[in-house]
């Protein structure tokens, strides 16, 4: 058998735990209801209405997926340890390596499902109140997609090594980095510093520039979007998330489980 | 494979702990080796906290060692690929609760390359193996303990590896239970498999194992065949005679070598093997009764004992 099925065999296992989880039900239900709370707020005022139900459905949906991809994400490995079942799966010819990029395939199966569902109760509120709907929400809402792929493959990598408090913490701390680094880097090469602008521009590299995967403003508006806006986003979150993959194995790789 | 190579083979293995900050050294093995042959139930046995559960993770590929080298039929046990032939049964199993007993099994055939024609079969089989047919369909979280322990037990063997690993097989079961299991690592022998069993039954290993070591704070204090001590080599014997008149008495203590406890209606004694004859003939002739003649194994518990306190003495 190829690693290829053993990955897909615990991503999917993955994402049946998931299913069989009534947590995420109840997460995916208040996302719902912010769904629909944007509806109301969007009618009940008069200007542009239908753009303010939009605004706050697409933000509600990156919430409410960012929440919970950083919320399972973040016990993704350390659970698996700490109850103890990775020790028949690692005992199987399952390396580590294959078992960490599993997990992390079924958990973003599962978030880009809810996400699918969110989308869904997006689009039918939407054409419900009489906005549009058209590519520009798709491509929006795809890059959300590839921008939660980035936030579960940086849970996962904490979640290899530390506790799940510790991990939500990282996390957190680098998904609002990663929004605020392309203003940090403003701000660097404003300042008169010249390292003050090294160290910005060094976090910029590093950490996720997740400003990028924003298109609310651009759908909601109805802004045009160049191709460039969607697939360069979608190349570099395919090389980060294999770079953070690639570290997270090699981390995991040395660890001992007692 | 020749019926006398080894199949698992650990040489000088030594594992440090670093608990809390890693700033202190816990040494927990101190250097082990032994083999494990083909087709062979090798019994690990060894007092809580001797180091038999962190040998075998280690063993697993679950912690690395701190330095020595370890190998599982011929592979390196950092590797993995070899793993499809080998069956583990971890201390306390715990498997994915969310699924059916049915679906933990599938799972692990899955990720051991069992073909997917043979799967289903492979799962069935390995239920009524482990007497869990009837409970395939309900959900592991309502499983009893032992019933886990069995499902434990199926998921090492259903992908019919060649070599299987077991920490504390029985425990958690009841006495049918035990035996069932024990049926069922003595089929595995008769299959060709070898085992590795950890333990600290006693009389379990007597039952199944066909060689044992004892490792005591980390170090193999012991490792024998176990028909070397149940069934042949001198032994003493334990008679209980009464009616010993007390010229009898010191007959059979200087011209015997008898050791006599206790006297007149209930007089027992230790003599070697050989003696047993003459002592029973001087019984008789001074007209007493013989109650009971008991030979004396050396038992697995007696060589268990010594071991211990040989470690204890040298500390
Ligand atoms: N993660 C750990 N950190 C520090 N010490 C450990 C760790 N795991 C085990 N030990 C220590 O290693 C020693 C051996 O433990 P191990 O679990 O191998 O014993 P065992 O022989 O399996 O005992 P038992 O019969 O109780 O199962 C014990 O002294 C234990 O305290
Ligand atoms: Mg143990």
């Amino acid at each position: 058998m190829k690693a290829i099925e053993r990955i897909w065999t615990i991503g999917l296992n993955t994402v049946r735990e998931a299913i069989r989880n009534k947590l995420l039900y109840t997460l995916l239900f208040f996302a719902i209801v912010m769904i629909g709370t944007g509806v109301i707020v969007g009618s009940i005022s008069y200007v542009e209405g239908s753009r303010i139900l939009q605004d706050v459905g697409l933000a509600s949906i990156r919430l409410f997926s960012t929440g919970i991809a950083i919320f399972v994400g973040v016990g993704l490995i350390h659970g698996e340890v700490y109850r103890r079942t990775i020790y028949t799966i690692l005992s199987k010819p399952v390396s580590r390596a294959e078992f960490l990029i599993g997990k992390f395939v079924g958990l973003v199966m599962t978030i880009w499902l809810q996400l699918l569902i969110m989308s869904a109760a997006f689009v039918v509120v939407s054409l419900l109140s009489g906005a549009p709907v058209d590519l520009g929400h798709a491509s929006a809402l795809g890059l959300i997609g590839v921008e939660l792929a980035i936030v579960v493959a940086v849970a996962t990598l904490f979640s290899a090594f530390t506790t799940p408090m510790l991990a939500s913490f990282f996390t957190l701390g680098i998904y609002m980095m990663g929004h605020l680094s392309r203003d940090l880097l403003q701000i660097g090469a404003n300042s008169e510093s010249a390292s003050l602008e090294r160290i910005t521009r060094v976090i910029y590299e590093v950490l996720p520039d997740l400003e990028m995967y924003n298109l609310s403003i651009q759908a909601v508006h109805q802004l045009p979007i160049a191709a460039s806006e969607v697939w360069l986003p979608v190349l570099y979150g395919l090389g980060y998330v294999a770079a953070i993959l690639f570290a997270a194995s090699h981390i995991f790789e040395r660890r001992d489980f007692k | 494979m020749s019926s006398e190579s080894e199949i698992v083979q650990v040489r000088d293995v030594v594992k440090d702990f670093r608990p809390g900050f890693g700033i202190r050294k816990k040494r927990v093995l101190h250097g082990i080796s032994f083999d494990v042959m083909q087709g062979e139930i090798f019994g690990f046995v060894g007092p809580n906290g001797a180091g038999k559960t962190t040998t075998l993770k280690l063993l697993m590929g679950l912690i690395r060692a701190t330095s020595g080298t370890a190998k599982i039929l011929g592979h390196d046990i950092g590797e993995t690929a070899f793993r499809r032939e080998v069956g583990f049964l971890p201390e306390n199993a715990y498997f994915y609760d969310y699924l059916t007993g049915r679906e933990v099994l599938d799972f692990y055939a899955r990720l051991s390359g069992v073909p997917s024609r043979e799967r289903a079969n492979r799962v069935e089989t390995l239920l009524d193996w482990v007497g869990l047919s009837y409970a395939g369909d309900s959900r592991i979280r309502t499983y009893s303990k032992g019933m886990a322990q069995r499902v434990g037990i199926a998921q090492a063997l259903v992908h019919d590896p060649s070599v299987v690993f077991l920490d504390e097989p029985m425990s958690g079961l009841d006495p049918i239970g035990r035996k069932e299991i024990r049926d069922l690592i003595i089929r595995l022998r008769t299959e060709g498999k070898t085992v590795f069993m950890n333990t600290h039954i006693l009389s379990d290993v007597e039952m199944v194992c066909d060689r044992v070591a004892i490792i005591v704070e980390g170090k193999i204090r012991y490792q024998g065949h176990t028909h070397d001590f149940l069934d042949d080599g001198e032994h003493d014997c334990e008679i209980v005679v009464s009616g010993v008149e007390p010229e009898l008495a010191t007959q059979l203590e200087e011209r015997h070598g008898a050791e006599l406890r206790g006297q007149g209606e209930r007089v027992e004694m230790r003599v070697a093997e050989k003696k047993v004859g003459a002592v029973l003939d001087a019984v008789l002739k001074a007209r007493g009764r013989v109650l009971a003649v008991t030979p004396q194994r050396v038992s697995l518990e007696s060589i268990f004992l010594d071991a211990v306190r040989e470690e204890e003495g040298a500390q």
